[in-house]
Protein backbone atom coordinates (compact mmCIF):
# COMPACT_ATOMS: atom_id res chain seq x y z
CA UNK A 1 0.00 0.00 0.00
CA UNK A 2 1.44 3.37 -0.98
CA UNK A 3 0.99 6.64 0.78
CA UNK A 4 -2.43 8.05 0.10
CA UNK A 5 -3.67 11.60 0.12
CA UNK A 6 -6.70 11.31 2.36
CA UNK A 7 -6.97 15.02 3.16
CA UNK A 8 -7.03 16.11 -0.48
CA UNK A 9 -9.49 13.36 -1.38
CA UNK A 10 -11.89 14.27 1.44
CA UNK A 11 -11.58 17.92 0.41
CA UNK A 12 -12.29 17.02 -3.21
CA UNK A 13 -15.24 14.90 -2.16
CA UNK A 14 -16.62 17.72 0.02
CA UNK A 15 -16.25 20.24 -2.83
CA UNK A 16 -17.93 17.78 -5.18
CA UNK A 17 -20.95 17.61 -2.87
CA UNK A 18 -21.09 21.28 -1.79
CA UNK A 19 -20.71 22.66 -5.31
CA UNK A 20 -22.40 20.01 -7.42
CA UNK A 21 -24.39 21.16 -10.41
CA UNK A 22 -26.02 23.67 -10.43
CA UNK A 23 -24.76 25.26 -7.18
CA UNK A 24 -21.33 26.37 -8.45
CA UNK A 25 -22.77 27.73 -11.71
CA UNK A 26 -25.72 29.41 -9.97
CA UNK A 27 -23.68 31.07 -7.25
CA UNK A 28 -20.92 32.17 -9.62
CA UNK A 29 -23.64 33.83 -11.71
CA UNK A 30 -25.22 35.40 -8.62
CA UNK A 31 -21.83 36.70 -7.43
CA UNK A 32 -21.24 38.30 -10.80
CA UNK A 33 -24.77 39.70 -10.80
CA UNK A 34 -24.35 40.96 -7.24
CA UNK A 35 -21.02 42.58 -7.99
CA UNK A 36 -21.73 44.15 -11.37
CA UNK A 37 -25.50 44.70 -11.41
CA UNK A 38 -26.62 44.94 -7.80
CA UNK A 39 -23.79 46.94 -6.26
CA UNK A 40 -25.22 48.88 -3.34
CA UNK A 41 -24.03 52.41 -4.01
CA UNK A 42 -26.18 53.85 -1.21
CA UNK A 43 -23.52 52.73 1.27
CA UNK A 44 -20.94 54.98 -0.27
CA UNK A 45 -23.20 57.95 -0.91
CA UNK A 46 -23.48 58.76 2.77
CA UNK A 47 -19.80 58.58 3.63
CA UNK A 48 -17.70 61.65 3.30
CA UNK A 49 -15.82 60.62 0.22
CA UNK A 50 -13.29 63.41 0.37
CA UNK A 51 -9.99 61.57 0.65
CA UNK A 52 -8.62 58.82 -1.56
CA UNK A 53 -9.03 56.14 1.07
CA UNK A 54 -12.62 57.29 1.70
CA UNK A 55 -13.30 56.94 -2.02
CA UNK A 56 -11.76 53.46 -1.96
CA UNK A 57 -13.91 52.57 1.08
CA UNK A 58 -17.06 53.88 -0.65
CA UNK A 59 -16.41 51.97 -3.85
CA UNK A 60 -15.45 48.77 -1.99
CA UNK A 61 -18.52 48.94 0.26
CA UNK A 62 -20.70 49.51 -2.78
CA UNK A 63 -19.24 46.49 -4.57
CA UNK A 64 -19.49 44.26 -1.51
CA UNK A 65 -23.12 45.17 -0.81
CA UNK A 66 -24.92 42.90 -3.26
CA UNK A 67 -22.46 40.01 -3.19
CA UNK A 68 -22.11 39.70 0.56
CA UNK A 69 -25.63 38.37 0.99
CA UNK A 70 -24.94 35.77 -1.71
CA UNK A 71 -21.73 34.78 0.08
CA UNK A 72 -23.69 34.45 3.32
CA UNK A 73 -26.37 32.27 1.69
CA UNK A 74 -23.73 30.00 0.15
CA UNK A 75 -21.76 29.63 3.40
CA UNK A 76 -24.95 29.04 5.40
CA UNK A 77 -26.01 26.36 2.92
CA UNK A 78 -22.66 24.62 3.03
CA UNK A 79 -22.19 24.76 6.81
CA UNK A 80 -25.73 24.05 7.96
CA UNK A 81 -27.02 21.88 5.14
CA UNK A 82 -23.73 20.35 3.95
CA UNK A 83 -21.96 19.56 7.22
CA UNK A 84 -25.29 19.13 9.05
CA UNK A 85 -26.51 16.51 6.62
CA UNK A 86 -23.09 14.76 6.66
CA UNK A 87 -23.35 14.50 10.45
CA UNK A 88 -27.01 13.53 10.42
CA UNK A 89 -26.76 10.90 7.70
CA UNK A 90 -23.43 9.44 8.76
CA UNK A 91 -21.12 10.50 5.93
CA UNK A 92 -18.77 11.91 8.57
CA UNK A 93 -18.62 8.37 10.01
CA UNK A 94 -17.54 7.17 6.59
CA UNK A 95 -14.80 9.82 6.54
CA UNK A 96 -13.82 8.68 10.03
CA UNK A 97 -12.99 5.27 8.60
CA UNK A 98 -10.13 6.87 6.66
CA UNK A 99 -6.63 7.27 8.14
CA UNK A 100 -7.11 10.94 8.80
CA UNK A 101 -7.17 13.01 11.99
CA UNK A 102 -10.51 14.48 12.95
CA UNK A 103 -9.25 18.05 12.67
CA UNK A 104 -8.12 17.35 9.11
CA UNK A 105 -11.64 16.15 8.21
CA UNK A 106 -13.15 19.34 9.67
CA UNK A 107 -10.56 21.46 7.87
CA UNK A 108 -11.47 19.78 4.57
CA UNK A 109 -15.17 20.39 5.20
CA UNK A 110 -14.62 24.04 6.19
CA UNK A 111 -12.27 24.72 3.30
CA UNK A 112 -14.99 23.48 1.00
CA UNK A 113 -17.87 25.20 2.81
CA UNK A 114 -16.25 28.57 3.54
CA UNK A 115 -12.87 28.65 1.78
CA UNK A 116 -14.13 27.96 -1.72
CA UNK A 117 -17.09 30.31 -1.23
CA UNK A 118 -14.71 33.03 -0.08
CA UNK A 119 -12.42 32.37 -3.02
CA UNK A 120 -15.34 32.72 -5.44
CA UNK A 121 -16.51 35.89 -3.71
CA UNK A 122 -13.10 37.55 -3.63
CA UNK A 123 -12.18 36.35 -7.11
CA UNK A 124 -15.18 37.98 -8.71
CA UNK A 125 -14.88 41.09 -6.52
CA UNK A 126 -11.21 41.62 -7.38
CA UNK A 127 -11.99 41.13 -11.07
CA UNK A 128 -14.72 43.74 -10.74
CA UNK A 129 -12.29 46.15 -9.16
CA UNK A 130 -9.87 45.84 -12.05
CA UNK A 131 -12.70 46.38 -14.50
CA UNK A 132 -14.64 49.14 -12.70
CA UNK A 133 -12.00 51.01 -10.70
CA UNK A 134 -8.50 49.97 -11.77
CA UNK A 135 -6.90 53.17 -10.47
CA UNK A 136 -8.07 52.50 -6.91
CA UNK A 137 -6.92 48.92 -6.35
CA UNK A 138 -3.17 49.28 -5.89
CA UNK A 139 -2.86 52.74 -4.28
CA UNK A 140 -5.59 51.99 -1.76
CA UNK A 141 -4.94 48.31 -1.28
CA UNK A 142 -4.83 48.60 2.56
CA UNK A 143 -8.22 50.34 2.73
CA UNK A 144 -9.75 47.77 0.41
CA UNK A 145 -8.42 44.87 2.49
CA UNK A 146 -9.63 46.54 5.70
CA UNK A 147 -13.10 47.06 4.22
CA UNK A 148 -13.34 43.43 3.14
CA UNK A 149 -12.05 42.24 6.51
CA UNK A 150 -14.57 44.41 8.36
CA UNK A 151 -17.48 43.25 6.22
CA UNK A 152 -16.63 39.55 6.27
CA UNK A 153 -16.12 39.31 10.01
CA UNK A 154 -19.78 39.14 11.00
CA UNK A 155 -20.76 36.50 8.40
CA UNK A 156 -17.82 34.41 9.62
CA UNK A 157 -18.95 34.96 13.22
CA UNK A 158 -22.43 33.64 12.37
CA UNK A 159 -20.86 30.75 10.42
CA UNK A 160 -18.85 29.76 13.49
CA UNK A 161 -22.00 29.87 15.66
CA UNK A 162 -23.80 27.76 13.05
CA UNK A 163 -20.90 25.32 12.97
CA UNK A 164 -21.02 24.87 16.75
CA UNK A 165 -24.81 24.42 16.73
CA UNK A 166 -24.68 22.02 13.80
CA UNK A 167 -22.07 19.86 15.52
CA UNK A 168 -23.85 19.93 18.87
CA UNK A 169 -27.27 19.10 17.40
CA UNK A 170 -25.88 16.86 14.59
CA UNK A 171 -28.21 18.53 12.10
CA UNK A 172 -28.18 21.82 10.30
CA UNK A 173 -31.79 23.02 10.32
CA UNK A 174 -31.76 24.81 13.68
CA UNK A 175 -28.27 26.20 13.04
CA UNK A 176 -29.50 27.60 9.73
CA UNK A 177 -32.54 29.26 11.32
CA UNK A 178 -30.43 30.77 14.11
CA UNK A 179 -27.86 31.97 11.55
CA UNK A 180 -30.56 33.76 9.56
CA UNK A 181 -32.08 35.19 12.75
CA UNK A 182 -28.66 36.47 13.87
CA UNK A 183 -28.04 38.06 10.50
CA UNK A 184 -31.40 39.83 10.41
CA UNK A 185 -31.17 40.71 14.12
CA UNK A 186 -27.87 42.49 13.60
CA UNK A 187 -29.45 44.80 11.03
CA UNK A 188 -32.31 45.60 13.40
CA UNK A 189 -30.10 45.96 16.47
CA UNK A 190 -27.61 48.20 14.66
CA UNK A 191 -30.44 50.53 13.55
CA UNK A 192 -31.78 50.61 17.10
CA UNK A 193 -28.31 51.30 18.49
CA UNK A 194 -27.92 54.13 16.00
CA UNK A 195 -31.14 55.83 17.09
CA UNK A 196 -30.36 55.19 20.77
CA UNK A 197 -26.98 56.84 20.19
CA UNK A 198 -28.72 59.83 18.57
CA UNK A 199 -31.16 60.14 21.44
CA UNK A 200 -28.78 59.54 24.35
CA UNK A 201 -25.60 60.96 22.85
CA UNK A 202 -23.90 57.75 23.94
CA UNK A 203 -22.21 55.46 21.41
CA UNK A 204 -21.81 52.50 23.75
CA UNK A 205 -24.39 50.41 21.83
CA UNK A 206 -22.65 51.04 18.53
CA UNK A 207 -19.29 50.18 20.06
CA UNK A 208 -20.59 46.87 21.45
CA UNK A 209 -22.05 45.95 18.08
CA UNK A 210 -18.78 46.85 16.39
CA UNK A 211 -16.96 44.24 18.45
CA UNK A 212 -18.65 41.48 16.48
CA UNK A 213 -19.55 43.45 13.37
CA UNK A 214 -16.66 45.89 12.82
CA UNK A 215 -18.05 47.15 9.52
CA UNK A 216 -20.04 49.60 11.66
CA UNK A 217 -16.84 50.95 13.27
CA UNK A 218 -15.35 51.38 9.81
CA UNK A 219 -18.52 53.06 8.59
CA UNK A 220 -18.37 55.55 11.48
CA UNK A 221 -14.64 56.06 10.95
CA UNK A 222 -15.49 57.27 7.46
CA UNK A 223 -18.24 59.49 8.81
CA UNK A 224 -21.19 57.11 8.71
CA UNK A 225 -24.35 59.08 8.04
CA UNK A 226 -22.78 62.33 9.22
CA UNK A 227 -23.33 63.90 5.83
CA UNK A 228 -27.07 63.57 6.37
CA UNK A 229 -27.97 66.65 8.46
CA UNK A 230 -30.56 64.86 10.60
CA UNK A 231 -28.02 62.21 11.56
CA UNK A 232 -24.95 64.42 11.92
CA UNK A 233 -24.96 64.34 15.70
CA UNK A 234 -24.00 60.67 16.18
CA UNK A 235 -21.40 60.96 18.90
CA UNK A 236 -18.86 58.48 17.60
CA UNK A 237 -15.97 58.82 15.22
CA UNK A 238 -13.43 56.11 15.99
CA UNK A 239 -9.81 56.62 14.97
CA UNK A 240 -8.20 54.34 12.38
CA UNK A 241 -6.28 52.44 15.05
CA UNK A 242 -9.48 51.98 17.07
CA UNK A 243 -11.24 50.76 13.95
CA UNK A 244 -8.44 48.33 13.25
CA UNK A 245 -8.66 47.17 16.86
CA UNK A 246 -12.37 46.46 16.37
CA UNK A 247 -11.62 44.51 13.19
CA UNK A 248 -8.79 42.58 14.87
CA UNK A 249 -10.88 41.96 17.99
CA UNK A 250 -13.77 40.61 15.94
CA UNK A 251 -11.43 38.14 14.23
CA UNK A 252 -10.07 37.05 17.60
CA UNK A 253 -13.67 36.20 18.58
CA UNK A 254 -14.27 34.42 15.25
CA UNK A 255 -11.01 32.48 15.62
CA UNK A 256 -11.90 31.54 19.21
CA UNK A 257 -15.27 30.20 18.08
CA UNK A 258 -13.71 28.15 15.26
CA UNK A 259 -11.05 26.82 17.66
CA UNK A 260 -13.89 25.82 20.00
CA UNK A 261 -15.47 24.05 17.04
CA UNK A 262 -12.22 22.21 16.30
CA UNK A 263 -11.78 21.18 19.93
CA UNK A 264 -15.36 19.92 20.07
CA UNK A 265 -15.05 18.04 16.77
CA UNK A 266 -11.68 16.53 17.66
CA UNK A 267 -12.14 15.70 21.33
CA UNK A 268 -15.83 15.61 22.18
CA UNK A 269 -17.88 14.70 19.13
CA UNK A 270 -19.21 11.20 19.66
CA UNK A 271 -20.80 9.68 16.60
CA UNK B 1 -2.23 -12.41 18.37
CA UNK B 2 -5.18 -10.28 19.53
CA UNK B 3 -6.22 -7.59 17.07
CA UNK B 4 -8.79 -6.06 19.40
CA UNK B 5 -8.50 -5.94 23.17
CA UNK B 6 -11.18 -4.22 25.26
CA UNK B 7 -10.84 -4.11 29.02
CA UNK B 8 -13.45 -2.90 31.49
CA UNK B 9 -15.08 -0.77 28.80
CA UNK B 10 -18.01 1.41 29.85
CA UNK B 11 -20.16 3.98 28.10
CA UNK B 12 -23.35 5.72 29.21
CA UNK B 13 -25.71 8.10 27.43
CA UNK B 14 -26.97 10.27 30.27
CA UNK B 15 -28.51 7.87 32.78
CA UNK B 16 -28.70 5.01 30.28
CA UNK B 17 -25.82 2.56 30.60
CA UNK B 18 -25.06 1.30 27.08
CA UNK B 19 -21.91 -0.70 27.82
CA UNK B 20 -20.73 -1.74 31.26
CA UNK B 21 -17.47 -3.47 32.26
CA UNK B 22 -17.07 -5.07 28.85
CA UNK B 23 -14.08 -7.30 28.17
CA UNK B 24 -13.32 -8.68 24.75
CA UNK B 25 -10.34 -10.05 22.88
CA UNK B 26 -10.39 -10.83 19.18
CA UNK B 27 -7.85 -13.21 17.66
CA UNK B 28 -6.30 -12.71 14.25
CA UNK B 29 -7.98 -14.77 11.54
CA UNK B 30 -11.22 -15.32 13.46
CA UNK B 31 -14.77 -14.51 12.44
CA UNK B 32 -16.37 -13.32 15.66
CA UNK B 33 -20.02 -12.55 16.10
CA UNK B 34 -21.17 -9.94 18.56
CA UNK B 35 -24.69 -11.13 19.24
CA UNK B 36 -27.49 -9.75 21.33
CA UNK B 37 -30.90 -8.12 21.09
CA UNK B 38 -31.45 -4.50 20.06
CA UNK B 39 -30.13 -2.26 22.81
CA UNK B 40 -27.60 -4.84 24.05
CA UNK B 41 -24.72 -2.41 23.46
CA UNK B 42 -23.30 -3.92 20.27
CA UNK B 43 -23.22 -0.72 18.22
CA UNK B 44 -21.78 1.30 21.11
CA UNK B 45 -19.06 -1.34 21.56
CA UNK B 46 -18.24 -1.25 17.86
CA UNK B 47 -18.16 2.54 17.82
CA UNK B 48 -15.68 2.54 20.69
CA UNK B 49 -13.57 -0.04 18.87
CA UNK B 50 -13.57 2.20 15.79
CA UNK B 51 -12.75 5.37 17.73
CA UNK B 52 -16.08 7.04 16.99
CA UNK B 53 -17.06 7.09 20.65
CA UNK B 54 -14.81 7.79 23.60
CA UNK B 55 -15.29 5.29 26.44
CA UNK B 56 -16.28 6.69 29.81
CA UNK B 57 -14.05 4.07 31.40
CA UNK B 58 -11.72 1.30 30.37
CA UNK B 59 -9.27 0.73 27.58
CA UNK B 60 -9.70 -0.37 23.99
CA UNK B 61 -6.73 -1.24 21.82
CA UNK B 62 -6.91 -2.09 18.13
CA UNK B 63 -3.63 -3.32 16.65
CA UNK B 64 -2.17 -2.29 20.02
CA UNK B 65 -3.25 1.35 19.61
CA UNK B 66 -6.00 3.53 21.03
CA UNK B 67 -8.37 3.96 18.05
CA UNK B 68 -9.54 7.41 19.21
CA UNK B 69 -6.06 8.93 18.97
CA UNK B 70 -4.51 6.89 16.17
CA UNK B 71 -6.33 7.28 12.87
CA UNK B 72 -3.38 5.63 11.10
CA UNK B 73 -4.62 2.19 12.22
CA UNK B 74 -7.70 2.71 10.05
CA UNK B 75 -5.58 1.85 7.04
CA UNK B 76 -5.76 -1.72 8.39
CA UNK B 77 -9.49 -1.69 9.18
CA UNK B 78 -12.49 -1.97 6.89
CA UNK B 79 -15.77 -0.71 8.30
CA UNK B 80 -19.35 -1.57 7.31
CA UNK B 81 -22.04 0.35 9.16
CA UNK B 82 -25.65 -0.73 9.64
CA UNK B 83 -26.80 2.14 7.47
CA UNK B 84 -24.20 2.90 4.88
CA UNK B 85 -23.88 6.53 3.81
CA UNK B 86 -21.61 7.92 1.18
CA UNK B 87 -21.57 11.19 -0.75
CA UNK B 88 -24.79 10.60 -2.65
CA UNK B 89 -24.05 12.40 -5.90
CA UNK B 90 -20.84 10.61 -6.76
CA UNK B 91 -20.67 7.58 -9.00
CA UNK B 92 -19.81 4.25 -7.41
CA UNK B 93 -16.63 3.55 -9.35
CA UNK B 94 -15.44 7.14 -9.14
CA UNK B 95 -15.97 7.22 -5.40
CA UNK B 96 -14.16 3.92 -4.88
CA UNK B 97 -11.28 5.22 -7.01
CA UNK B 98 -11.16 8.21 -4.69
CA UNK B 99 -11.05 5.81 -1.72
CA UNK B 100 -8.20 3.95 -3.44
CA UNK B 101 -6.29 7.24 -3.53
CA UNK B 102 -7.15 7.85 0.14
CA UNK B 103 -5.46 4.58 1.07
CA UNK B 104 -2.73 4.80 -1.55
CA UNK B 105 -3.72 1.67 -3.48
CA UNK B 106 -3.99 1.25 -7.23
CA UNK B 107 -7.21 2.64 -8.70
CA UNK B 108 -7.76 -0.66 -10.53
CA UNK B 109 -8.65 -2.11 -7.12
CA UNK B 110 -11.93 -0.13 -7.26
CA UNK B 111 -13.28 -2.26 -10.10
CA UNK B 112 -11.94 -5.41 -8.48
CA UNK B 113 -13.94 -4.86 -5.30
CA UNK B 114 -17.04 -3.89 -7.28
CA UNK B 115 -16.74 -7.20 -9.13
CA UNK B 116 -16.20 -8.99 -5.84
CA UNK B 117 -19.62 -7.84 -4.63
CA UNK B 118 -21.25 -8.22 -8.07
CA UNK B 119 -21.79 -4.51 -8.55
CA UNK B 120 -19.69 -4.06 -11.67
CA UNK B 121 -22.79 -3.23 -13.70
CA UNK B 122 -23.58 -0.36 -11.34
CA UNK B 123 -20.13 1.17 -11.70
CA UNK B 124 -21.46 4.17 -13.59
CA UNK B 125 -24.42 4.70 -11.31
CA UNK B 126 -24.67 7.47 -8.72
CA UNK B 127 -24.54 6.18 -5.15
CA UNK B 128 -27.96 7.66 -4.41
CA UNK B 129 -29.46 5.49 -7.16
CA UNK B 130 -28.44 2.19 -5.49
CA UNK B 131 -31.06 0.03 -3.78
CA UNK B 132 -30.67 -0.79 -0.06
CA UNK B 133 -29.12 -4.18 -0.85
CA UNK B 134 -26.79 -2.73 -3.47
CA UNK B 135 -25.77 0.04 -1.10
CA UNK B 136 -24.86 -2.50 1.54
CA UNK B 137 -22.81 -4.45 -0.99
CA UNK B 138 -21.18 -1.18 -2.02
CA UNK B 139 -20.36 -0.55 1.66
CA UNK B 140 -18.60 -3.92 1.76
CA UNK B 141 -16.69 -3.09 -1.42
CA UNK B 142 -15.76 0.26 0.17
CA UNK B 143 -14.53 -1.56 3.29
CA UNK B 144 -12.36 -3.92 1.25
CA UNK B 145 -10.68 -1.44 -1.08
CA UNK B 146 -7.46 -1.41 0.95
CA UNK B 147 -7.49 -5.16 1.73
CA UNK B 148 -7.85 -4.58 5.46
CA UNK B 149 -6.57 -7.05 8.02
CA UNK B 150 -9.67 -6.46 10.11
CA UNK B 151 -13.27 -5.94 8.94
CA UNK B 152 -15.75 -4.58 11.46
CA UNK B 153 -19.39 -4.78 10.39
CA UNK B 154 -22.29 -3.51 12.46
CA UNK B 155 -25.66 -5.11 11.67
CA UNK B 156 -24.69 -5.14 8.02
CA UNK B 157 -27.62 -7.36 7.03
CA UNK B 158 -30.27 -5.66 9.18
CA UNK B 159 -32.09 -3.87 6.38
CA UNK B 160 -31.83 -6.53 3.72
CA UNK B 161 -34.16 -9.15 2.34
CA UNK B 162 -33.32 -12.82 3.03
CA UNK B 163 -31.79 -13.35 -0.42
CA UNK B 164 -29.46 -10.38 -0.07
CA UNK B 165 -28.61 -11.40 3.51
CA UNK B 166 -27.66 -14.86 2.39
CA UNK B 167 -25.50 -13.48 -0.44
CA UNK B 168 -23.68 -11.13 1.92
CA UNK B 169 -22.93 -13.92 4.38
CA UNK B 170 -21.59 -16.06 1.55
CA UNK B 171 -19.41 -13.11 0.64
CA UNK B 172 -18.06 -12.89 4.21
CA UNK B 173 -17.14 -16.57 4.09
CA UNK B 174 -15.47 -16.12 0.72
CA UNK B 175 -13.51 -13.10 1.89
CA UNK B 176 -12.41 -14.83 5.04
CA UNK B 177 -11.12 -17.65 2.89
CA UNK B 178 -9.61 -15.57 0.06
CA UNK B 179 -8.42 -12.39 1.76
CA UNK B 180 -7.58 -13.98 5.15
CA UNK B 181 -9.27 -11.08 6.90
CA UNK B 182 -10.38 -11.10 10.52
CA UNK B 183 -14.06 -10.22 10.98
CA UNK B 184 -16.05 -8.77 13.83
CA UNK B 185 -19.73 -8.94 12.91
CA UNK B 186 -22.55 -7.71 15.08
CA UNK B 187 -26.10 -8.89 14.58
CA UNK B 188 -29.36 -9.42 16.39
CA UNK B 189 -30.38 -11.95 13.74
CA UNK B 190 -28.74 -14.90 15.43
CA UNK B 191 -29.20 -17.82 13.01
CA UNK B 192 -27.30 -16.08 10.23
CA UNK B 193 -24.21 -15.61 12.39
CA UNK B 194 -24.00 -19.32 13.14
CA UNK B 195 -23.33 -19.76 9.42
CA UNK B 196 -20.20 -17.67 9.39
CA UNK B 197 -18.77 -17.22 12.89
CA UNK B 198 -16.24 -19.43 14.63
CA UNK B 199 -16.45 -17.38 17.85
CA UNK B 200 -19.21 -15.40 19.48
CA UNK B 201 -19.53 -12.83 22.20
CA UNK B 202 -23.00 -12.93 23.70
CA UNK B 203 -24.10 -9.48 24.80
CA UNK B 204 -27.03 -8.32 26.85
CA UNK B 205 -27.61 -5.08 28.76
CA UNK B 206 -24.18 -3.72 27.92
CA UNK B 207 -22.19 -6.73 29.08
CA UNK B 208 -20.55 -9.72 27.43
CA UNK B 209 -22.17 -12.67 29.19
CA UNK B 210 -20.33 -15.42 27.35
CA UNK B 211 -17.45 -15.37 24.91
CA UNK B 212 -15.51 -18.07 23.15
CA UNK B 213 -15.31 -20.50 20.26
CA UNK B 214 -18.76 -21.50 19.09
CA UNK B 215 -17.96 -25.20 19.60
CA UNK B 216 -16.86 -24.53 23.18
CA UNK B 217 -19.96 -22.53 23.94
CA UNK B 218 -22.21 -25.29 22.58
CA UNK B 219 -20.30 -27.77 24.72
CA UNK B 220 -20.67 -25.56 27.76
CA UNK B 221 -24.26 -24.45 27.42
CA UNK B 222 -26.03 -26.88 25.12
CA UNK B 223 -25.25 -30.14 26.96
CA UNK B 224 -28.42 -32.11 27.63
CA UNK B 225 -30.31 -30.52 24.76
CA UNK B 226 -31.85 -32.78 22.18
CA UNK B 227 -33.12 -31.34 18.95
CA UNK B 228 -36.04 -33.17 17.36
CA UNK B 229 -36.90 -32.25 13.78
CA UNK B 230 -40.53 -33.00 12.97
CA UNK B 231 -43.47 -31.93 10.82
CA UNK B 232 -45.72 -31.52 13.90
CA UNK B 233 -43.61 -29.63 16.45
CA UNK B 234 -46.43 -28.13 18.47
CA UNK B 235 -48.41 -31.38 18.85
CA UNK B 236 -45.29 -33.34 19.77
CA UNK B 237 -44.19 -30.64 22.21
CA UNK B 238 -47.43 -31.08 24.15
CA UNK B 239 -46.75 -34.81 24.47
CA UNK B 240 -43.08 -34.46 25.40
CA UNK B 241 -43.93 -31.98 28.15
CA UNK B 242 -45.76 -34.78 29.94
CA UNK B 243 -42.55 -36.80 30.40
CA UNK B 244 -41.37 -36.42 33.98
CA UNK B 245 -37.62 -36.30 33.22
CA UNK B 246 -37.97 -33.41 30.77
CA UNK B 247 -36.73 -30.10 32.18
CA UNK B 248 -37.64 -27.77 29.33
CA UNK B 249 -39.22 -27.90 25.88
CA UNK B 250 -39.16 -25.19 23.23
CA UNK B 251 -40.57 -25.59 19.78
CA UNK B 252 -40.39 -23.62 16.59
CA UNK B 253 -41.76 -24.26 13.13
CA UNK B 254 -39.01 -26.76 12.25
CA UNK B 255 -38.68 -28.75 15.43
CA UNK B 256 -38.36 -29.02 19.17
CA UNK B 257 -35.48 -28.49 21.58
CA UNK B 258 -35.74 -30.64 24.67
CA UNK B 259 -33.63 -30.38 27.81
CA UNK B 260 -33.63 -33.50 29.96
CA UNK B 261 -32.09 -34.45 33.28
CA UNK B 262 -28.62 -35.99 33.00
CA UNK B 263 -28.52 -39.57 31.70
CA UNK B 264 -32.02 -39.56 30.21
CA UNK B 265 -31.06 -38.78 26.61
CA UNK B 266 -31.47 -42.37 25.37
CA UNK B 267 -34.80 -42.70 27.12
CA UNK B 268 -36.08 -39.55 25.46
CA UNK B 269 -34.96 -40.88 22.07
CA UNK B 270 -37.15 -43.97 22.49
CA UNK B 271 -40.07 -42.03 23.97
CA UNK B 272 -40.07 -39.47 21.17
CA UNK B 273 -40.34 -42.22 18.57
CA UNK B 274 -43.24 -43.79 20.47
CA UNK B 275 -45.03 -40.47 20.92
CA UNK B 276 -44.56 -39.55 17.28
CA UNK B 277 -46.03 -42.86 16.22
CA UNK B 278 -49.03 -42.32 18.47
CA UNK B 279 -49.85 -38.84 17.16
CA UNK B 280 -48.75 -39.72 13.62
CA UNK B 281 -45.99 -37.13 13.46
CA UNK B 282 -43.07 -37.55 11.09
CA UNK B 283 -39.59 -37.44 12.64
CA UNK B 284 -36.81 -36.21 10.36
CA UNK B 285 -33.98 -36.41 12.87
CA UNK B 286 -32.94 -36.42 16.52
CA UNK B 287 -29.65 -34.80 17.48
CA UNK B 288 -28.08 -34.63 20.91
CA UNK B 289 -25.96 -31.69 22.10
CA UNK B 290 -27.47 -29.51 19.43
CA UNK B 291 -29.12 -26.13 19.80
CA UNK B 292 -29.95 -23.19 17.63
CA UNK B 293 -28.06 -19.93 18.10
CA UNK B 294 -31.13 -18.49 19.81
CA UNK B 295 -31.13 -21.33 22.32
CA UNK B 296 -27.43 -20.94 22.90
CA UNK B 297 -27.98 -17.24 23.51
CA UNK B 298 -30.86 -17.90 25.90
CA UNK B 299 -28.97 -20.59 27.81
CA UNK B 300 -25.81 -18.53 28.14
CA UNK B 301 -27.70 -15.53 29.46
CA UNK B 302 -29.75 -17.66 31.84
CA UNK B 303 -26.71 -19.48 33.18
CA UNK B 304 -24.80 -16.23 33.61
CA UNK B 305 -27.69 -14.66 35.51
CA UNK B 306 -28.17 -17.70 37.77
CA UNK B 307 -24.40 -17.85 38.39
CA UNK B 308 -24.45 -14.20 39.36
CA UNK B 309 -27.40 -14.75 41.67
CA UNK B 310 -25.62 -17.67 43.37
CA UNK B 311 -22.67 -15.39 44.06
Amino acid sequence: MGKGKPFLEVLASAIHEDFRFPFLELFAFLYALGTFALANFTVGIYSQAGTNDAVAYSVTSSLIGGSLIIFIILVFKNVAYGLGSDLEKGIIQTYFSYPLKRRAILTAKLLSAIGVSLLLFLGIQISAFYILAPDIVLPQFGTIVLTYAANLSYPLFISAIMLLLTMKLRRGGIGLVIGIVLYVAMNIVSSLAFFVALATKSAIGLQIISVISPSYALQYYYGGLASVPEFSSVPWTPTLSETMLYVGGSYVIVAALFILGYVYFSRRLNL
Amino acid sequence: MSLIVAEDLAKSYGSVVAVDSLNLSLDEGSVTGLIGPNGAGKTTTIKMILGLLKPDRGVVKVFGQDPWDNPAIRSMIGVVYEKAFFPAHQKTLEYLQRVCRVFGVSESRAMEVLELVNLQEASDRQIKALSAGMLQKFAIAHALVHSPKLVVADEMTANLDPQARSELLDLVLQLHKDEKATFLLSSHILPELSRVCDSVAIMNRGKVWAFGKLSELYEKYAVGIIRVSTDSPYELEAEIKKLNYVKEVNSDIRGISVTVVDGKEDELYEDVLKLAKRIRAKIFGIETGSASMQELYRLAIRQAISGKERK
